[in-house]
C-alpha cells in the first residue's frame, strides 16, 4: 500500500505558540496522538498541501533539499517566531513537476535560499513530526485551482510515489469554518465564533468519522458556503486525491477553536 | 505645536518585475531589462520626491495581509532578505530600512481612537513584505528616508469591499492626524495595481517585451477611463465608480491602499499628475502623483497665501 497515514489538520500558529491556552489544548493534544500514529506508519515521505502556500502562476513544488530558518506570522507576530528545518524529498517531488505536466498543469519547482515557507506547513511539520524524521513533498495551494484540480494533483503525487516504490502520508494543512473574531479577545475565553459554524463543523466531522465520503461530498458545497470554509475546503480535497477517494472512518484527534475558526485534528482510517 | 502636514501622494505599483527589470545590486536575479515605460515613470516620480525632501514616506502595502486589525511597523530597523513567494526567479532582495516608530505609534494610535483596531507589530524578526519593498525602493531607491509600513487589513475581502473601504477611509483619516500631530512632512506611497486580470503562465525569458500587454481589452478600458478621469482631477467620480472598477476589473485598489491615500489627503480634486503606465503579465499599472504642495494645498505656497 503506497498511502500509510493521511490527516487534516490546522495551519493556524496559535497553538503551537501558545500550547497551554485552555480552549487550543484539545488540538495540541490531538496534533500529539496524530504524530504518533504518523511515528508508526513509518512513511518514506509525507506529501503536504497547506492551504497558506499561496500561488497564482503555475503548481509549485518545493525542490531544495534542505530548508531551514526563522518565521514570523504576519498576523500573529507578537506570539512569537517559528523556526523550521524541513527536509525535502527532492526526487519525488521533481517527479511530482514532470506528473503535474502531464495531466496539463502546469509546474515549477522552487529551490531559493530563504523562501518564504508558508505557516501552515511549519505549524503542520513541526507538530506531526517534530523530529523531523521523514523527508517532505510540499505543494502550493494556486488559489486559481479547484477541487478537482487538486484532486488530480495529489492523485498524480500519490502515483509517483508508488512508482518510487514509497510509502506516504497524505497531510491537508487547512482550517474549518472561517469565521475569524476581528477584534482582539482574550484568547482564554476563544471559542467557535457562530453556533451555527460550529454546528456545520462537527456535523462534517461526523460523517468523515463514519466513512460516508459520498454524503460529505453532497453537503460539501453548501458547508464551504455557509461556514466560510478556509480556501473553498481544498486541503480534503488533497487528502481524497492523495488516498485514491476512499476512506473507511476518520478518528477525530482534536477540535477546537482558532480565534473565532474551526479547527480539526483528523486521522483517517485506509 | 508642531504641525506636520501630507505634502503628495503617489500611487506607486509594486510589480517586482521593475525592480529585477532594473538590476539593482540588492537583487540576486539579473535581467536584461524589460517594463521601461513603468521603470522610466518611476524615474520621473523619484525626482518629483526628491524635490518635495520628505521626512518620512509612508506605505500601505496589500502583500503585508492582516486579519485582526490593521498593523504598522513598529521596529527601528528591520533588515533581511525577502524573497516574492510568487514570482522568487524575480525578487531576491536584501533589503535595510528604517521605522519611523514615532509617526507609525500615532498612527496606530489615531486609528484606535477611530474605532478601528490596529496594532504595531514589534517583532525584530519579522520579514517585511514584498510589495512594500518593491515600492520604496522604485520610488527611494538610496532607502535614506524613513518609513511607516501599514498592514492591509483583509476587510474589503472578508466583509463587502464598501464596509473594507469605509475602514481605510478611517485610516487614512487617522494617519493624516498622526503626520499633522507629529510635525511630519510626509509623502504617502499607495502601493496597488489597476486592473489585476493577469496571464497564469510567464515567457521563458520573463523580459521578453513581445509578450507583454494588456490582459484583456475590458480592463484596459476600464484602466484608462480611471486614470482620465484622475488626470482631469475628478476624485469624487473615481470614487464613485471604484466598486464597480473592483469588480469588473478585478483592481487591486480594492485592498485599501488607494482609499486611505485619498483620505489622508482630503480626496483633494487635483489633477493627478501620469507619470506612466504599463502592463506586467497583463495587469495595469500607473506611476501617478497628486503633489499637494504644486496644488498649494500644503508646504511652502500654502504658508505663503496664509
Amino acid at each position: 500500500m503506497t498511502v500509510v497515514a493521511a490527516f487534516l489538520v490546522p495551519g493556524s500558529p496559535l497553538p503551537l505558540l501558545n500550547p497551554e491556552n485552555g480552549p487550543w489544548r484539545p488540538l495540541m493534544s490531538g496534533f500529539a496522538r496524530a504524530a504518533r500514529s504518523l511515528a508508526a506508519a513509518r512513511p518514506d515521505a509525507i506529501l503536504l498541501y497547506s492551504t497558506q502556500w499561496m500561488a497564482v502562476l503555475d503548481e509549485l513544488w518545493q525542490v531544495r533539499p534542505q530548508v531551514s530558518g526563522l518565521h514570523v506570522d504576519e498576523n500573529w507576530h507578537e506570539f512569537g517566531d517559528l523556526p523550521f528545518d524541513l527536509r525535502i524529498d527532492v526526487e519525488l517531488a521533481e517527479a511530482c513537476i514532470a506528473g503535474s505536466r502531464e495531466i496539463g498543469v502546469s509546474a515549477k519547482p522552487v529551490d531559493y535560499d530563504q523562501f518564504p515557507i508558508d505557516t501552515g506547513t511549519i505549524v503542520a511539520s513541526t507538530l506531526l513530526d517534530p523530529e523531523g524524521r521523514f523527508p517532505l513533498v510540499i505543494a502550493a495551494n494556486n488559489l486559481y485551482h479547484d477541487g478537482p484540480t487538486t484532486r488530480r494533483l495529489a492523485a498524480m503525487a500519490a502515483e509517483c510515489a508508488k512508482a518510487q516504490r514509497k510509502k506516504i502520508a497524505v497531510v491537508g494543512v487547512g482550517g474549518l469554518s472561517g469565521t475569524l473574531f476581528r477584534e482582539q479577545i482574550d484568547i482564554t475565553d476563544d471559542r467557535i465564533a457562530r453556533p451555527e459554524d460550529d454546528k456545520w463543523n462537527r456535523k462534517i466531522l461526523q460523517l468523515m468519522e463514519k466513512g460516508d465520503a459520498s454524503a460529505l461530498e453532497r453537503v460539501t458545497g453548501d458547508y464551504v458556503k455557509e461556514a466560510r470554509v478556509d480556501m473553498g475546503f481544498k486541503h480534503y480535497d488533497w487528502i481524497v486525491g492523495g488516498i485514491g477517494g476512499r476512506y473507511f472512518g476518520a478518528q477525530v484527534h482534536g477540535y477546537g477553536p482558532c480565534y473565532g475558526t474551526g479547527a480539526a485534528v483528523v486521522e483517517y482510517r485506509l | 505645536m508642531a504641525h506636520g502636514e501630507i505634502l503628495a501622494g503617489f500611487l506607486a505599483p509594486h510589480p517586482p518585475h521593475l525592480v529585477y527589470g532594473e538590476n539593482p545590486p540588492q537583487n540576486e536575479p539579473k535581467s536584461e531589462g524589460g517594463w521601461e515605460q513603468l521603470r522610466w515613470a518611476y524615474e520621473r516620480a523619484r525626482k518629483s520626491l526628491d524635490e518635495l525632501k520628505p521626512d518620512v514616506l509612508l506605505v500601505h502595502s496589500p502583500h503585508w495581509i492582516t486579519q485582526v486589525g490593521h498593523h504598522f511597523l513598529g521596529v527601528p530597523h528591520l533588515s533581511g532578505k525577502s524573497v516574492d513567494p510568487i514570482f522568487p526567479n524575480l525578487f531576491r532582495y536584501t533589503f535595510s530600512l528604517d521605522v519611523d516608530v514615532e509617526l507609525a505609534e500615532a498612527c496606530c494610535e489615531n486609528a484606535r481612537k477611530r474605532g478601528l483596531v490596529a496594532k504595531m507589530m514589534r517583532n525584530p524578526k519579522f520579514r517585511v513584505d514584498y510589495g512594500t519593498i518593491t515600492t520604496l525602493h522604485m520610488i527611494r531607491p538610496q532607502w535614506d528616508i524613513p518609513i511607516v509600513g501599514i498592514s492591509a487589513n483583509n476587510s474589503p475581502y472578508y466583509l463587502t469591499t464598501e464596509e473594507g473601504l469605509d475602514e481605510m477611509d478611517s485610516l487614512g483619516k487617522a494617519t493624516r492626524e498622526a503626520i499633522e500631530a507629529t510635525g511630519r512632512r510626509a509623502v504617502l506611497l499607495a502601493s496597488n495595481t489597476l486592473c489585476h486580470w493577469h496571464f497564469h503562465e510567464e515567457p521563458a525569458l520573463p523580459e521578453d517585451m513581445s509578450q507583454e500587454h494588456p490582459h484583456d481589452y475590458a480592463g484596459y478600458k476600464w484602466d484608462m477611463r480611471m486614470i482620465d478621469l484622475m488626470r482631469q482631477g475628478k476624485t469624487d467620480e473615481v470614487f464613485r465608480l471604484l466598486p464597480q472598477f473592483i469588480e469588473e476589473a478585478f483592481a487591486e485598489v480594492k485592498s485599501g491602499a488607494f482609499t486611505w491615500m485619498f483620505a489622508a489627503m482630503g480626496y483633494p480634486q487635483i489633477p493627478g499628475e501620469l507619470h506612466g503606465y504599463g502592463t506586467v503579465i497583463g495587469t495595469g499599472n500607473a506611476v501617478m502623483e497628486w503633489n499637494l504642495v504644486k496644488a498649494g494645498l500644503a508646504g511652502a505656497q500654502r504658508r505663503t497665501a496664509a
